[in-house]
C-alpha cells in the first residue's frame, strides 16, 4: 500500500488512540474496567448488526452501546453485570456470525480492525470527537475527581447533571469510534493497559494523564511501525506491544 | 426589643431514620446554628445514621427533619479505603473537594504526596482538612460540618495537628461530631450529648 494512502488511518489511529488513552484513564479513576468490556463488545454487536439489515453502522453502534451504559449506569453492580452483558454481547456477535455471511465478514473486520483501511469518514470523525475531547477535559477532569470522594461529603456543590451525561455520551462515542478504527481488542487494550501502567508512575491526576498518552501514543507507534514491514495485523500487534509497556511501567515503578 | 432567636440549624421532630427501612427512631432533637456537639453513645445508636440523613446519603422515613435553608453540610465518613494505585495527589484531593489550600504546615506537607502512599494517620489529617475547608459557590450560605468519628487512624504523629485544625474552625460554623474516644472530645472542649436522650423524646 503506497505511503500516502497510509496516511489517514496514521492520523485517524493517532487521534482515537489519544481519546481513548483519556478514556481509560478516567475508567481507571472510576473502576469500571467491566463496564469498557461490555460497552465495547456491544458496540461490536451494532456494528455486526448493521451489516446484516444494511444500516449505516456508526449509528447503530453507537445507539447499542448508549443503551446498555444506560443499563450499566442503572446498577450499582461494577464486576457481575457489566461482565454478563459483555458474554452476552459475545454470544451475540457469535450467533449472527454463525447465521449471516456479512456478519461473519462484519464479526471479523471488529476484531481484528480495519485501521488499515479506515477512510476519509472515519478520520474526520476522529478529528470531530478528538475536537469534543478537548472541549470537554475540565468537565470530564471534574466529574472524575468527584468520582473519587465518597463516603466523604464536601460543602461544593457536585458536578451538574449536564457534566454526568456529556461524560457517558463521551466514553461511549470514544469506545464505539475506537473499536471500529482499531478493532475491539486493541481498543479495549488502549483503554485499559497505558491508564493500568501510567497509575504506578503518576504523582498525581496531571501525571495520570500525560504518562497514560505517553504509553498509548508509544505503544502505537511501536506497533505500527512493526506492524506494517512486517505484514501482521495491526490489532493483535497492538494488544502485545501495550501489554509489554504496562508490565514495563510497573517494573519501573517497583525499581524506583 | 429582644434580638430575633436564631432559628435552629437542624430540628427533627419524632424524626424516623434509616436506609431502605427505618433503623432509629423518634428522634426530637434541635441543634443551634454556631453549636459545638460531641453526639456520644453506644455502636449501633444512630449517629452515624443522623450525620448521613444530614448529607441525605440515608433516608427520612416519618416525623420532621428540617435543615436550615442554604446550609451547606460537609461529612467526614468513618474509613475511606484508598485503592492501589491510586495516582491522585493531596492538591487533587483539596480540588475534589472544592478545598482551599489550609495554612497548617503539617497538612501543606502532605499536598504534593500520592493519596496511596500516605500512612493512616496523614490520610485521614487531609482528609480533616479538606472536609474543614470545603466550601459551596454560595460564600453566605451557613456551614454545618459533621466528623464521624474523626479520632480513627490517628497515629500520635497527627492527633496534635488534627485537634488543631478543628479548634480553628469559623465560630459561625456549627461542629457536629461523634467520636468514642473521650481524651480527644476533651482536647476539642466539646459539648457532650448522647443520642440517646433524644432518641423517643417526641
Amino acid at each position: 500500500m503506497p505511503g500516502d494512502l497510509l496516511l489517514t488511518p496514521f492520523i485517524a489511529g493517532v487521534l482515537v488512540t489519544m481519546v481513548l488513552a483519556l478514556a481509560g484513564a478516567g475508567l481507571f479513576l472510576r473502576g469500571s474496567v467491566w463496564q469498557a468490556l461490555a460497552l465495547g463488545q456491544w458496540a461490536a454487536v451494532g456494528g455486526v448488526l448493521a451489516s446484516v439489515l444494511h444500516w449505516p453502522v456508526l449509528p447503530v453502534a453507537l445507539l447499542l452501546g448508549g443503551g446498555i451504559m444506560v443499563l450499566l449506569q442503572r446498577s450499582r453492580d461494577r464486576e457481575r453485570l457489566p461482565l454478563a452483558v459483555f458474554l452476552a454481547g459475545l454470544a451475540a456477535v457469535t450467533l449472527l456470525a454463525a447465521n449471516f455471511a456479512q456478519a461473519s465478514l462484519a464479526a471479523a473486520a471488529w476484531a481484528e480492525g480495519q485501521l488499515y483501511f479506515a477512510g476519509p469518514n472515519e478520520l474526520w470523525a476522529a478529528i470531530g470527537l478528538g475536537l469534543l475531547t478537548v472541549l470537554m477535559v475540565p468537565v470530564l477532569l471534574r466529574v472524575w475527581l468527584h468520582a473519587q470522594i465518597a463516603p466523604d461529603v464536601p460543602a461544593a456543590s457536585r458536578p451538574a447533571v449536564w457534566q454526568h451525561l456529556g461524560e457517558i455520551v463521551w466514553l461511549v462515542a470514544a469506545i464505539v469510534l475506537g473499536s471500529m478504527v482499531l478493532g475491539l481488542p486493541a481498543a479495549l487494550a488502549t483503554l485499559l493497559l497505558p491508564a493500568w501502567g501510567a497509575a504506578w508512575l503518576a504523582r498525581n491526576l496531571t501525571g495520570l494523564v500525560l504518562w497514560t498518552q505517553g504509553i498509548a501514543l508509544t505503544g502505537f507507534l511501536v506497533a505500527w511501525t512493526i506492524s506494517l514491514p512486517l505484514d501482521q495485523p495491526f490489532a493483535p500487534v497492538l494488544v502485545l506491544v501495550n501489554v509489554m509497556l504496562a508490565l514495563g511501567a510497573r517494573l519501573a515503578a517497583m525499581l524506583r | 426589643m429582644p434580638p430575633e432567636p436564631v432559628p435552629p440549624i437542624l430540628h427533627t421532630q419524632s424524626a424516623l431514620l434509616g436506609f431502605d427501612r427505618p433503623v432509629i427512631g423518634p428522634l426530637s432533637l434541635e441543634i443551634p446554628a454556631g453549636a459545638r456537639w460531641a453526639l456520644t453513645g453506644p455502636n449501633g445508636v444512630g449517629k452515624s445514621l443522623l450525620l448521613k440523613a444530614i448529607t441525605g446519603q440515608a433516608r427520612v422515613h416519618g416525623g420532621r427533619f428540617e435543615l436550615a435553608p442554604r446550609t451547606h453540610p460537609s461529612l467526614l465518613a468513618q474509613d475511606h479505603a484508598r485503592p492501589q494505585p491510586w495516582p491522585l495527589s493531596g492538591h487533587d484531593w483539596l480540588r475534589a473537594m472544592g478545598a482551599s489550600v489550609p495554612e497548617h504546615e503539617g497538612v501543606r506537607a502532605l499536598l504534593d504526596r500520592r493519596l496511596d502512599r500516605l500512612s493512616g494517620g496523614q490520610w485521614q489529617l487531609l482528609r480533616l482538612a479538606a472536609v474543614l475547608t470545603s466550601r459551596g459557590e454560595d460564600s453566605s450560605a451557613q456551614r454545618l460540618i459533621l466528623l464521624d468519628e474523626p479520632a480513627n487512624h490517628l497515629d500520635a504523629e497527627v492527633r496534635a495537628d488534627a485537634v488543631e485544625l478543628i479548634k480553628a474552625v469559623p465560630a459561625e460554623t456549627t461542629l457536629l461530631i461523634t467520636s468514642h474516644d473521650d481524651d480527644f472530645l476533651q482536647a476539642l472542649g466539646l459539648e457532650k450529648h448522647p443520642l440517646a436522650e433524644y432518641l423517643d423524646a417526641g
